[in-house]
């Protein structure tokens, strides 16, 4: 395998920013009522940490250690203020509505996660790959879990109704509780799902029956 | 000669160095969109007043703003207010925008009425920096759309009180619907409309 096909798969799946390395919640709570806030904070995500990870790890050998965090801090608020900037010139809607979100960005832990464990210690093209695969990882799973909010809490996706009127929008929904627990639910699915899966992996490199072998789990 | 890199010198110099680079290109980027950002503002204050005074809605194309509201519109600047009048289907309409504070930040709306601030004809928040969820709702299209026709008080005032949370659209009673878990954003709103109305009375005397 070779290290861009990993760092992209532990992005998505085996190293997910939101299944493993359980960051970035707080943003996930905030926006995923509503699709298109959640696509948008998505790109602004993905744009920070990869255009950050790119710049920190292309200055990893000028940066003195004592103030690392400092420079990781300036780096990555300075994309940060960069999307808010393009935003306002470009998409004044979209930046009345997203309001405080986009700079909200910089509190997102997963920028400041992955400049610190691997953009300090990786050449730029990698780092930049690996905040793009952070990006969309953090993305997919903030995208499954609006679409079951705004179609739950408004009976839309994007905006648009999909269901007539004679539904009643779950009102639980809209608000952050139920992000709570949809995400604790999509937590507790991916990580049985991933013990299941190397349980199956062990049991399959051991003969069945051999010490140390996993009991066959019932689904 | 390769600089030590846990000199404390070079910690400094480095860290100045490079906030220095990064705050000088943001503040071309942010020196380059300005004009267009200060257009979009104008555009959005324009908007609002039309909003207020019915004569747009959230479908009305973006081309057509500025055209329309040179047109329909009349600015008349006062003290810390602006004043704005426009004729409907032979009717005298005056509206005020005002920037009052509010919770975390100062709230611009527009309201606009009849000459006496009798019957309310609009209103619309400009700018606010309220708790989103919570105060933030004062920009929710019920909120607003409350004041549509809203008779005022005696007294010549409005009232807020608390609501079904949908919505007080009763022309007659003089009162709207506070927003719920916002107390303290509905009070300084309800000051701000009440101020507004009292600066439309003020102008729509001296027309």
């Amino acid at each position: 395998m070779s290290a861009s096909s990993k760092v992209f798969k532990d992005g998505l799946w085996y190293n997910n920013p939101i299944f493993v390395q359980v960051l970035g919640i707080c943003s996930t709570l905030a926006v995923t009522n509503n699709l298109r806030n959640t696509l948008i904070m998505v790109l602004g995500v993905t744009f920070a940490t990869s255009m950050g990870s790119l710049t920190l790890s292309a200055l990893r050998e000028l940066i003195p250690r004592k103030v690392r965090m400092i420079v990781q801090v300036l780096v990555l608020s300075f994309y940060v203020i960069i999307i808010d900037i393009v935003l306002r010139a470009y998409a004044p809607t979209i930046s009345k509505q997203l309001g405080p979100y986009v700079g909200l960005i910089i509190t997102n832990c997963i920028l400041m996660g992955r400049a610190e464990a691997f953009a300090a210690s990786n050449p730029p093209g990698l780092a930049f790959l690996d905040g793009l695969a952070n990006g969309f990882g953090y993305g997919w799973v903030l995208l499954v879990i609006a679409v079951i909010r705004e179609f739950l809490g408004f009976g839309s996706l994007f905006g648009f109704k999909i269901v007539g009127d004679g539904f009643t929008p779950w009102t639980i929904m809209v608000m952050a509780p139920s992000a709570f627990f949809l995400v604790a639910i999509a937590l507790w699915i991916a990580n049985n799902y991933k013990a299941k899966a190397e349980a199956a992996k062990k049991g399959a490199a051991a003969p069945a029956g051999a010490p140390g072998a996993p009991a066959p789990q019932k689904s | 000669m390769k600089p030590n890199r846990n000199s404390i010198i070079y910690a400094a110099v480095f860290t100045f160095v490079v906030c220095v680079v990064f705050v000088v290109v943001l503040a071309i980027a942010n020196q380059v969109t300005l004009s267009r950002v200060n257009a979009n503002k104008k555009l959005e204050s324009q908007l609002a007043v039309l909003k207020a005074f019915g004569l747009a809605d959230g479908t009305t194309p973006v081309g057509e703003i500025d055209s329309k509201y040179t047109q329909s519109i009349t600015e008349k600047s006062m003290d810390k207010a602006t004043a704005y009048i426009a004729t409907i289907d032979g009717q005298t309409y005056v509206a005020i925008k005002l920037t009052m504070p509010g919770l975390w930040g100062p709230i611009t709306a527009v309201l606009a009425t009849d000459p006496k601030g009798t019957i309310v004809r609009g209103f619309e928040i400009v700018d606010q920096q309220e708790t989103p969820g919570l105060g933030g709702r004062i920009t929710e299209p019920w909120f607003s759309a409350q004041f549509k026709g809203k008779q005022t008080l005696p007294d010549g005032t409005i009232a807020f009180a608390q609501g079904s949370g949908k919505g007080n659209l009763d022309p007659t009673d003089g009162t709207v619907d506070a927003i719920t878990g916002a107390s303290r954003t509905s009070d300084f709103v309800k000051a701000l409309v009440n101020k507004e109305l009292a600066l439309a009375r003020q102008i729509g005397g001296t027309l």
